[in-house]
């Protein structure tokens, strides 16, 4: 199998941070969902992004593959700039990472084998369809699916689409892949093979990993870096045991889950909630 | 209120910068997959959907065309003892006008619907997204096969529903209303010249591309969720019609011109 795509910027030493974020502010609208970010991505290591819904950790993870382009700011990929190039450049340099879409986001009219190889045929030249056939049968073993080949994505359960997404994003064996709530959606059981999945491949491909997720058991569990989130900005960064111990309320409150005082007086301002029914006091 | 306006027009030509680029974005791509042996089955594939699924719908739109219009135009020839010419009438509306225009019609209905909510349903789970995100072009790989398909197809099925107009303006005008076959047939080729048919054709090119580029770029451009996809598919369909009759016009304005220039009128009695 011929590949089609430049690993040129393997020429460039490479150091630890893989992806750069610098001064990264992006709006919809008059809404500002980042304000001023800056962040670094260290290589071969698992970065999480936590957070509420809503704050913005999907917009941050699509400008790491410039999905999204900021409105000021800059994004770097070893060392190379990349939210200012055309699609046609990206292209070349979107082949070195594998995205993991919230939904799977896995081609309809395809089967699994046609999702697997999708970025195969369009990267590389195909002259032995048996070395292909052994690819998806070997990605299809890393996630656990050796013999889905056949199956369409309508017949598979919301853990096998993640799964066999998962097996499409590492097709080209990248060197970056980024999750987006891999366990939203999931049962616990399953949410652990997913993590489980996310430790195997980054020991086995040896991969930089970035992960958003709001589900904490997870993060703990697959993080060497948690990055917090909170209205456009980062308020905590650094690993399990520091998340853990913040001083800053509103992390503390998000890992422990506890609804604050603010929100059940909306609820009850809203009617949502009687007086005598949900009072702070029924915490203690 | 001006505020409002202002704010509208303001959206309207960033809506149509916006189009204009896809246009240009999807003819380039298009251009490409011409010469790309590896899109070819992707083409024909849309082919097969596009061209040969809607071939069945566009005869029985012909033929009822034809029907419809013989029953319609008796009366008044006949009041005047020019039944005789029916078939001049009824053929050059069909092959100039109604043949390619309605034909336009069902297929932005049919396939311009469908097309919209395909890609507005692959927009809103992030399947195009995950296109871009394993570096691939979305227009080259969704769009430009579809554009390739319209045009290149649309006329060819403009064809099947003259033909099918030309058989059932026939049967009517003939067996049911009695009209003299040969004299059908003689006025008919007196009428209806070769440039007829081949501006029909021509306007099959221009609306096949105009249905296929406004309903990928609705799909493209939809609101998240199934509400989104169903007002892009509608304002597809919209857009694709009066897209429709305004080039219609165009075209006609300009055979027109062309056809006075090379050939002045004549007489048709």
């Amino acid at each position: 199998m011929k590949k089609n795509y430049d690993n040129n910027l393997d020429m460039e030493k490479s150091t630890n941070g893989m992806l750069t974020v610098k001064n990264l502010t992006k709006m919809f609208g008059t809404n500002v969902v980042l304000d001023n970010i800056s962040l670094n991505i260290e290589k071969g290591k698992t970065t999480v992004i936590i957070g509420p819904s809503g704050c913005g950790k999907t917009v941050l993870v699509k400008h790491l593959i410039v999905l999204l382009r900021p409105n000021s700011g800059e994004v770097y990929f070893k060392k190379h700039r990349i939210d200012n190039l055309s699609e046609n450049k990206l292209n070349n340099i979107r082949t070195h990472y594998g995205f993991l879409f919230q939904g799977g986001a896995l081609f309809d009219s395809l089967n699994v084998t046609e999702n697997i190889i999708f970025p195969i045929r369009q990267h590389c030249e195909i002259t032995d369809w048996k070395e292909v056939e052994e690819l998806v049968k070997s990605k299809l073993a890393m996630v656990g699916l050796d013999g889905f080949q056949q199956f369409y994505p309508s017949n598979l359960s919301g853990g096998q689409q993640k799964r066999v997404a998962l097996a499409r994003a590492i097709a080209l064996n990248p060197e970056i892949i980024l999750y987006d709530e891999p366990t939203t959606g999931l049962d616990p059981i399953r949410s652990d093979v997913i993590n489980e999945l996310v430790l195997k491949l980054q020991k086995e491909l040896s991969v930089t990993s970035v992960v958003v997720t709001h589900d904490m058991k997870s993060a703990y569990k697959i993080a060497d870096r948690i990055v917090m989130l909170h209205n456009g900005k980062i308020i905590a960064d650094g690993n399990a045991d520091h998340i853990r111990n913040h001083p800053h309320p509103v992390v503390q409150q998000f890992i422990s889950g506890q609804v604050g005082e603010d929100d059940i007086a909306v609820l009850r301002m809203s009617g949502a909630i009687s007086q005598t029914q949900f009072l702070p006091r029924d915490f203690e | 209120m001006i505020g409002i306006v202002g704010a509208k027009a303001i959206s309207s030509v960033d809506n149509m910068g916006r189009f204009a680029r896809f246009i240009w974005h999807s003819m380039i791509a298009s251009f490409r997959s011409c010469r790309n042996t590896h899109t070819y089955s992707l083409i024909c594939a849309q082919m097969y959907f596009i061209g040969v699924r809607s071939v069945p719908v566009v005869m029985i739109t012909g033929a009822f065309v034809g029907m419809t219009l013989s029953i319609q135009t008796y009366g008044q020839l006949a009041g005047m003892g020019l039944q005789e010419y029916l078939g001049s009438l009824i053929n050059i509306a069909v092959v100039k006008e109604l043949g390619p225009v309605l034909t336009a019609v069902m297929l932005a209905g049919r396939i311009g619907g469908a097309l919209t909510a395909e890609l507005g349903t692959m927009n809103v789970t992030e399947q195009i997204d995950a296109i871009r995100s394993m570096g691939t072009d979305p227009v080259k790989y969704l769009v430009a096969p579809r554009i390739l398909a319209c045009l290149l197809l649309t006329p060819v099925l403009i064809v099947f529903a003259d033909l099918m107009g030309i058989i059932g303006g026939y049967l009517v005008s003939v067996v049911q209303l009695g009209i003299n076959s040969r004299a059908y047939w003689l006025h008919s080729a007196d009428t209806v010249e070769k440039w007829d048919v081949f501006i029909g054709i021509v306007k099959g090119l221009f609306f096949g591309a105009s249905i296929a580029a406004i309903s990928c770029y609705k799909g493209f451009t939809c609101k998240e969720g199934a509400q989104g996809v169903g007002q892009a598919c509608t304002e597809a369909f919209v857009a694709s019609f009066i897209s429709i009759l305004a080039l219609d016009f165009a075209l006609v304005v300009i055979s027109k011109a062309i056809y006075d220039t090379f050939w002045p009128l004549r007489s048709m009695v």
